[in-house]
């Protein structure tokens, strides 16, 4: 699922490129969604009127999937962008290359999304500075443009462009938030780890875990989220939980799988560790 | 005889001489000199006649020489007369301090205790400290002597200097408090005696509990620790949401410490999860209480097992009891304890058995706590049918992880046929009641008053440490000299009250961490278009590039790169403890009690951050007597002492805020930092006993100018829940931050520092 905007590879844009080919951004298999609520029916009315979708969760719930869902599901290209302190406007929106022939400009990712129709993914957008996440703006209100000042060009977003970003709002301090003008623009969808059953129920699939072994992983993590705030910043995640459950799966024992997919991750306190480990031998027999 | 005496070496020589002119000694002395003698050889004696000899010189006194010579036969095998030598030189000085009785005593305990004193160094180390009780509270020396056995423990000598040390500090010169503690009669003493050779206790061990509860059973109950009792060993006792642990478990150390408290807490955790019924007590006996206990202790673990089954090997190990401790009625009940543990385990007494099948046959009711009333009463009427005895006063529960049973109880109807049986077992459950008088049984013990301030002695001024002037606005004249700052020092206060207020705070907390930790690493500025740097400016580069191409001179500068933000700041709080700020909140809370974990939030983070601070509390009446307290200075590290300074301030007097504020300035300026900060935290307005608080508002504000034309930024954040206060027209509009709701204050302090030290 090549999903990430590849950097040096991509697929040269120019100004002059006509219906450009998005086909490597197309997902060809169905990725594996479980839903948790109604999640999938009010992201499809988001998107029918295009309205910008903000994805708010702790790490590794299944956001990432979720639009690799969704984009499979309404049979768009997907162009994810995971943001980061350095990210400046022209990473996104692009800029002048030279060429032998001279200066070429060259489409970024989220350009790319804007002209020909895809859904573009920021994730972990607070990462970058407010200054670059201000050129989603026009985008994302009823104008719908994306206006490239060194191009002098404003390029109107093709109908089927979508914008979702992804935001973690346990994670972010003071010093690192989205601008309330940036906030107010999205539909909110709220993701957090699913109920037992289901989790279970995930991480049996998605790690080739055996239902036992799935329900004790699922005890663990709910161990371990009860902990925030008492030590942890965050709980384990499904996504700890998966990684956990294939070394399990794969014959590794289960507390040194724990350990090592769980416990050493998520915390380098070593009293935490110890009330951790602790906590997490109660789990199984 | 008369022969020995002429070769004898000198000291052994005199020393026979002496002995021989005393009647009731010479017989004890000449067959210990010819046992020793016999085993070591004449001429090795001479350095432990100089030891006897010390002791003659120094009159200890018949008995005390009898102990000696009865020690030197009793140890004569395990230590050389050398070493009994340096033990009378030791005796001997004792005797000089406390005289010939108390040394005859600690001779005696010296000879009990001996075995355990692992070499010279130790066998000092218990001279000595008898030595110093003997200078302070030589009456002491008896009294611990005769307790020796249980104070030295093998390998934990030191703590019986330490004990020792406690005592004498404790008491002062109280001649009752002395006795009693030394006679272990003060509960203070039964503390420490419980943790010689014992830890971690409940002290160290409080926060990874307090984790692992939160982890199994979601939000922890509140922990508080229980001290130790006489004789009997101590168990858990949970009292209504709160569970109390011992402070520690006597004798159990390292890990098995830590193992034996985690099995009690998530024991404790189970009955909070599960159960915790309350049944009334009306006429049930003694008997059936401890039954029905056991009986619910066994139904929450099922319980608990089901969810975690894990816990099963926690608490197994402890779950020991057979048939082979004895016919006891306390042994049976620890095997039906442990039967009802393990379905699997067989007993002899068809108790155990019958327990089990009844037990068994409530599988299906399991989550109905009346099942362990109704089986409890069966057992126990079986036990009354046999005649067995049980014994109300003496019973502690078993093991030892397990609750002293008494929280399933609801004392208040209780029958007054009953009471009195009842009474016991509670009494003896709780003897700390009798001391404390913490209330009835049932009622939940009210948590100590966070932070609790010590009262501070009338009258107890400091020294004049600074005089500074003031502005007097009616008369357009400031005042030289006209305020006197005197040092106070700071009470030690308790720290578990705010100790406990920063754990309760704990997003909070977690939030200020973050913010910690988002300053700390300090966010790269990025620097575009440098004529040096790390990698390309691409774009820049470009235009460059473009540049040239069109036949322009190019601007060179296509680097990045990134600067750190670099933090240069120093920041002094100001404190306001006058009177205005003990009043309560709706929870109970102090406004200086909220005002002290404000600063202990804050305190934390600065440190964390390695920000220069200090912290300085004030408080006046009149201009002559305007007290600073000292929190914490500029070179100080915020240690426990500090925190243990800040827990102890308390509310009184006024609030001459200029005058703190020219000290704080004078503190804060010898300071070398960028930025200089003053944050004062007051509840609300200036005001004194021979000032109109309209002048005070206007010194201030002056203040408040000058400092910041010496580049010290002066912020208030002012506890003003109507919104009406003068801390704007102090410290501007600006500068600041009124808080509505005192609650608030924690989290609204550090945030604002994190603000200001952005900028
Ligand atoms: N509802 C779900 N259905 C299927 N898989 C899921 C679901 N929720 C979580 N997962 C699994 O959890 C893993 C982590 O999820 P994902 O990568 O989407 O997290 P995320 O929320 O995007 O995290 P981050 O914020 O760190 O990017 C996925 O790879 C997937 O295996
Ligand atoms: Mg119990």
């Amino acid at each position: 699922m090549p999903t990430a905007f590849p950097a040096g590879s991509s697929p040269a844009g120019s100004s002059s490129a006509g219906a450009l080919d998005l086909s490597a951004y197309r997902l060809a298999a169905e990725p594996y969604y479980r839903p948790v609520g109604d999640e999938i029916a009010v992201f499809e009315a988001a998107w029918r009127h295009r309205l910008p979708v903000m994805l708010k969760g702790p790490t590794g719930c299944g956001k990432t999937r979720f639009v690799e869902h969704m984009a499979w599901r309404l049979g768009r290209p997907l162009i994810t962008v995971a943001a980061h302190e350095d990210m400046t406007a022209a990473d996104l929106a692009g800029r002048f290359l030279l060429t032998p022939e001279g200066t070429v400009w060259h489409d970024g990712p989220l350009t790319q999304a804007v002209r020909h129709g895809a859904i573009c993914y920021l994730d972990e957008i607070v990462e970058a500075r407010q200054d670059t996440t201000v050129v989603i703006h026009p985008l994302t209100d009823a104008r719908r443009m994306l206006p490239l000042e060194k191009r002098n060009e404003l390029v109107a977003a093709h109908a089927d462009f979508h914008l979702v970003i992804s935001y973690n709002p346990g994670y972010q301090s003071a010093v690192k938030d989205l601008k309330e003008s940036t906030k107010q623009r999205f539909i909110a969808i709220d993701f957090d780890y699913p109920a037992p059953a289901l989790e279970a129920e995930i991480v049996m699939r998605e790690a080739g875990a055996d239902a036992a072994l799935a329900r004790t992983l699922v005890a663990i993590a709910a161990c371990s989220r009860n902990l925030r705030g008492h030590g942890l910043d965050e709980g384990a995640s499904t996504r700890m939980l998966i990684h956990a459950g294939r070394l399990a799966a794969g014959g590794v024992s289960l507390e040194a799988a724990v350990q090592a997919g769980i416990v050493l991750p998520i915390t380098d306190d070593a009293d935490m560790r110890r009330a951790l480990s602790a906590a997490i031998s109660a789990c199984f027999a | 005889m008369s022969g020995a005496v002429a070769l004898a070496p000198p000291a052994l020589a005199r020393l026979t001489r002496l002995m021989g002119g005393r009647e009731n000694l010479a017989a004890s002395f000449a067959d210990t000199c010819r046992r020793l003698a016999a085993r070591h050889g004449e001429a090795a004696l001479e350095p432990w006649a100089g030891g006897a000899l010390a002791l003659v010189e120094v009159n200890a006194g018949a008995g005390a020489l009898l102990a000696f010579w009865r020690a030197s036969l009793e140890l004569s095998g395990r230590l050389s007369p050398a070493a009994l030598g340096e033990t009378g030189h030791a005796a001997a000085a004792l005797c000089r301090e406390a005289g010939g009785r108390a040394t005859l005593a600690a001779l005696d305990a010296f000879v009990e205790i001996a075995p355990r004193l692992a070499g010279p160094a130790e066998r000092t180390l218990f001279w000595r400290a008898l030595l110093a009780l003997a200078q302070a509270a030589p009456d002491g020396v008896a009294l611990v002597a005769a307790q020796a056995r249980r104070l030295v423990r093998p390998g934990h000598v030191a703590a019986f200097e330490g004990f020792v040390a406690a005592g004498l500090k404790a008491a002062g010169r109280d001649r009752a408090r002395q006795r009693a503690f030394f006679a272990l009669e003060d509960p203070l003493a039964l503390g420490l005696l419980a943790r010689i050779g014992a830890g971690p206790g409940f002290a160290e061990l409080e926060t990874d509990l307090c984790r692992v509860l939160a982890a199994l059973w979601g939000t922890p109950p509140p922990l508080q620790p229980l001290p130790p009792g006489g004789e009997a060993p101590r168990r858990v006792n949970i009292a209504g949401p709160v569970v109390r642990l011992p402070e520690v478990f006597p004798g159990v150390a390292g890990e098995a410490a830590r193992a034996l408290y985690r099995a009690a807490a998530l024991h404790a955790g189970a009955h909070l999860h599960f159960g915790n019924p309350r049944f009334p007590i009306g006429k049930f006996k003694p008997v059936q209480m401890a039954l029905a206990g056991i009986v619910e202790d066994a139904r929450v673990e099922t319980l608990a097992m089901a969810r975690y089954p894990g816990l099963r090997r926690l608490w197994a190990p402890y779950h020991v009891a057979s048939s082979a401790d004895g016919p006891t009625v306390a042994s049976l009940l620890a095997r039906l304890a442990r039967g009802l543990f393990d379905p699997a385990y067989r007993d002899p007494d068809a108790l155990v058995g019958k327990g089990q099948e009844l037990f068994a046959a409530a599988r299906g009711r399991i989550d109905d706590p009346a099942l362990s009333l109704a089986i409890g009463t069966r057992l126990a009427n079986d036990i009354g049918q046999r005649r067995l005895r049980f014994d109300a006063r003496g019973h502690v529960v078993e093991p030892a992880y397990r609750d002293d049973g008494l929280g399933l109880w609801d004392f208040s109807d209780i029958a007054p046929e009953a009471a009195d049986e009842v009474e016991l077992m509670v009494e003896a459950a709780r003897l700390e009641r009798r001391e404390g008088g913490d209330g009835p049984p049932d009622a939940a013990p009210s948590p100590e008053p966070a932070g609790r301030a010590r009262p501070r002695p009338a009258g107890e001024t400091g020294a004049v440490i600074a005089t500074y002037p003031e502005w007097d606005a009616a008369a357009g004249i400031e005042r030289p000299d006209w305020t006197s700052i005197r040092a106070v020092m700071p009470a030690a206060g308790d720290t578990g009250g705010l100790r406990h207020a920063l754990e309760r705070a704990g997003p909070v907390r977690a939030r200020i961490a973050r913010l910690v930790k988002a300053a700390r690493v300090g966010r790269a500025a990025r620097l575009k278009r440098q004529a040096e740097g790390h990698d390309l400016d691409l774009d820049a580069a470009i235009e460059a590039a473009i540049a040239r191409r069109a036949g322009e001179v190019p601007d060179l500068r296509v680097f990045r790169s990134t600067a750190l933000s670099q933090r240069d700041l120093a920041v002094l709080v100001l404190i306001d403890m006058s009177q205005s700020t003990r009043a309560r909140l709706a929870d109970g809370a102090g406004v200086l009690d909220v005002e002290k974990l404000a600063v202990a939030m804050l305190a934390e983070a600065l440190a964390a951050l390695g920000d220069a601070f200090a912290l300085i509390a004030f408080a006046s009446s009149g201009r002559g007597d305007v007290r600073v307290c000292e929190v914490k200075g500029f070179d100080a590290p915020y240690d426990t002492a500090a925190a243990a300074c800040l827990a102890g301030l308390s509310s009184g007097l006024s609030t001459r805020l200029g005058a703190g504020l020219r000290h704080a300035g004078a503190q804060i300026a010898r300071v070398r930092a960028f930025r200089k900060l003053i944050l004062v935290l007051t509840d609300g307005e200036p005001s004194d006993i021979d000032a109109s608080g309209e002048d005070l508002v206007q010194d201030a504000r002056r203040v408040v100018l000058q400092l910041r034309s010496q580049g010290i930024d002066t912020f208030g954040v002012t506890l003003d829940p109507a919104g009406v206060g003068s801390g704007p027209a102090i410290f501007g509009k600006a500068n600041s931050m009124p808080v509505r709701r005192v609650e608030e204050l924690p989290a609204r302090l550090s945030e604002l520092y994190f603000r200001l030290a952005r900028r």
